[in-house]
């Protein structure tokens, strides 16, 4: 039973103890260093060809794709978290034993053993000496507690005297922080919306994973517009935004980036923007055959060429392509033929010699396009207690910069005609400063006591 | 017509001239000369003071209008401002000249950096959307108060150890001498990494709350972010070695020198090798 309670207290120990928070630093920052060195949320197959099979293999099994999701680095985390909760609770009890001790049993000896202590003397008589002493004390420092017996005086002040809980309050502040996060990660979603401008989705794509979930209000996208300063840098992006339940308008509202729009707990964030295409008009060419045939497709939609049985679509669009303007990628599938082949078309250059799949001369005669503004989506309902635990944290570093536990006890006896007074004083922190603050107080009271 | 250009050109050769006259009146034992250091220093921070401000309207003129905290160029010279700004309230308030030669150097290599380096763009550029904020201005100056407190704490290490490793080697040399009495070393340390770490925190926690506004994430494990984490780690570590284990002296100095050099990488380092949310930084 002993033996038990042994390896308890010693885990225990061990748990709160500052070489476990160090030792979880260490391992912590090292983690993200290698977060940071290597490009996170690569694919397997990107890691394998950077870095060969036999190294890339271990940086996958081991996570270091992914860091800052990997179960390790989380159980440091939560490790961080104990350590914490641990460490406070060991030290509390000691805290407040330092808050509400004011040496009951005062007495010269223990005073003259602090290093911080003078010993002065007085002519004046012992009533008056006890009185300026109480005075000076609470004019120049805090008021006292004085105890006062026939032929002794005892007095004790302190400033800052809760200083010594500053501390938990930090710790508290970023078990907050990390719980908030938890909070945020388990009931609530990150993801990305596309929106065709005059078109609305409630679809969206979660950043983690291929899910996507579906929202309980649709989003149409009314406008997007860009605009440049002259440099031809970007100045503003803003999407022109309707919230929409049930067919009706619930909400609407402009966001720009930096200035998002909030719904229900869902905020949308302006991201990204982009052209799409919706249809094209183009003309297929075969000399041989001596075909032309004009086809309206839409986009990735597959369409055929009348009297051949041959398959094209048009899979891709770039609004500029290597600086020749746009360009629309089209796919051709021959009638019997496995497999198909395909081109970029040139839209502005309709001669290009590159214009051509196979058998066809390839003219694209009209594009309709349009833009898409891209959302981040995001609901955070661990967010007010990450920023709860935000303001105690600066709350708490800012006391903790401006106030330190100062304690001075005097002590005062008759000596025959002359009183003998020892002053004594301690400081949780800042040590230099507090002696020069024990140093003018012990000059106030020697000048006070000499007439 | 003076120009913030002009100003602050001026301002790269004064801070020289204040580090060389610390140097000096710390080597030659000179109180008028470090005297002389200090005026200098005061005076540059005013002239650099107009610098910005002017810097600040220009862009206004330009059509820009945005606060000069900006780009690399921008941060440099806000930077030496920050370190100067903060070494002369210290100055006043211990009565102590000797120390300036560190703060007064690195103000200088800043504004050298930020002037000569054909790397930086001193042009005064439009804002990005993304840092359209008035978050901007509280995260950058936040942030490099903390720096800058950093950097200060880092030219005291510096000086103590050389005191000790001096003292230790038996011939106390008379610079070191004149220099504040280790235990005075020790706690300036000491409190410049406590208001330090207070201004970190201040700049990370801005800095999450504007990534919340503008992208949705608070946190998002960028390189910048994850090294001024790794920053905000040493140093917590260097506040609790020393107040719950006791750690003195040389061991809180060495890793206050170790605190700074993550201070260094988070603002060098990441911006030119790893790449991420802060690009814009780079210019």
């Amino acid at each position: 039973m002993e033996q038990k309670t042994g390896i308890w207290q010693r885990m225990g120990k061990a748990l709160g103890s500052l070489k476990l928070t160090l030792f979880v630093f260490l391992v912590l920052a090292v983690f993200s260093i290698i977060g940071t060195l290597l490009p996170q949320g690569m694919t397997e197959h990107d890691l394998h060809d950077r870095f060969g099979g036999g190294l890339g293999q271990w940086i996958v099994s081991l996570g270091f794709h992914d860091v800052y999701r990997t179960g390790w680095f989380r159980a440091f985390i939560l490790l961080l978290c104990l350590n914490l909760i641990v460490c406070s609770l060991q030290r509390l009890p000691k805290s407040f034993k330092l808050i509400s001790r004011e040496e009951q049993s005062l007495n010269r000896e223990k005073l003259v053993r602090l290093s911080t202590h003078v010993e002065m003397t007085s002519r004046l008589s012992w009533a008056d000496t006890q009185s300026r002493l109480t005075k000076v004390l609470s004019e120049q420092f805090a008021p006292p507690k004085v105890r006062q017996t026939s032929d002794s005086y005892a007095a004790y002040a302190v400033r800052g005297k809760w200083s010594p809980l500053i501390v938990y309050g930090v710790h508290l502040s970023v078990l907050l922080i990390l719980f908030g996060a938890l909070i945020g990660s388990i009931f609530g979603f990150k993801g990305f919306m596309q929106i065709l401008e005059g078109e609305s989705s409630n679809e969206v794509m979660l950043t983690s994973g291929r899910q996507s979930i579906t929202l309980p209000f649709s989003v149409r996208c009314d406008r997007f517009d860009v605009s440049f300063y002259d440099t031809g840098t970007p100045k503003e992006y803003r999407s022109d935004l309707t919230v929409l339940r049930n067919g009706e308008t619930a909400h609407s509202r402009s966001i720009r980036v930096n200035d998002p729009m909030t719904f229900e707990g869902i905020t949308f964030y302006q991201s990204s923007y982009g052209t799409v295409l919706k249809l094209a008009e183009v003309e297929f060419y075969d000399k041989g055959a001596g075909i032309t045939e004009k086809l309206t497709m839409n986009f990735r939609k597959t369409a055929t060429i009348p009297g051949t049985g041959d398959r094209v679509q048009v899979v891709q669009y770039q609004p500029e392509f290597s600086r020749f303007g746009p360009a629309v990628g089209v796919v051709l599938q021959k009638h019997g033929q496995p497999g198909s082949t395909g081109s970029w078309i040139l839209v502005d250059m309709p001669d290009f010699h590159g214009n051509r799949i196979e058998n066809y001369q390839v003219k694209v005669l009209r594009t309709e396009t349009s833009q898409y503004t891209g959302l981040q989506v995001k609901k955070d309902p661990g967010v007010w207690m990450v920023y709860a635990g935000f303001t105690l944290m600066l709350i708490g570093i800012g006391l903790a910069y401006h106030s330190s536990q100062r304690k001075i006890w005097v002590w005062a006896g008759p000596q025959g005609n002359v009183q003998h007074i020892v002053v004594a004083g301690r400081t949780n922190k800042n040590s230099l400063a507090f002696e020069a603050e024990f140093a003018r107080l012990c000059g106030r009271l020697q000048e006070s006591l000499r007439d | 017509m003076v120009t913030s250009s002009l100003l602050l050109s001026l301002t790269t050769f004064a801070y020289f001239g204040s580090a060389a006259l610390y140097l000096g009146g710390v080597v030659f034992r000179l109180k008028s000369v470090l005297t002389l250091g200090s005026l200098v220093a005061l005076g540059t921070l005013v002239i650099q003071t107009a610098g910005i401000v002017l810097r600040w309207r220009e862009s206004y003129e330009l059509g820009y209008g945005h606060a000069p905290l900006s780009n690399l160029y921008e941060s440099l010279v806000f930077a030496a401002w920050a370190i100067m700004l903060l070494y002369l309230i210290m100055e006043y308030r211990t009565k102590q000249r000797t120390l300036g030669v560190f703060p007064a150097l690195f103000a200088f290599l800043a504004m050298a950096y930020a002037s000569f380096s054909t790397s930086v763009d001193a042009r005064i550029q439009p804002l990005l959307p993304a840092l359209k904020s008035n978050w901007l201005i509280a995260h950058v100056i936040t942030c490099f108060l903390g720096y800058a407190a950093f950097a200060i704490a880092c030219g005291i290490s510096i000086v103590y150890i050389l005191r000790r490793s001096a003292e230790g080697s038996g011939r106390p040399s008379p610079i070191l001498a004149m220099m504040p009495e280790p235990r005075q070393l020790d706690e300036l340390n000491y409190q410049l990494i406590l208001f330090g770490f207070l201004w970190l925190s201040l700049g990370i926690i801005t800095g999450s709350v504007w990534a919340n506004s503008a992208w949705g994430t608070y946190w998002s494990w960028d390189p910048k972010e994850t090294w001024s984490l790794i920053t905000w780690l040493v140093y917590a570590a260097v506040l609790h070695a020393r107040t719950i284990q006791g750690w003195r002296g040389k061991r809180v100095a060495w890793l206050s020198l170790l605190g700074f050099g993550c201070v260094l990488f988070t603002y060098f380092g990441v911006n030119f090798l790893l790449s991420g949310l802060h690009s814009y930084a780079t210019k």
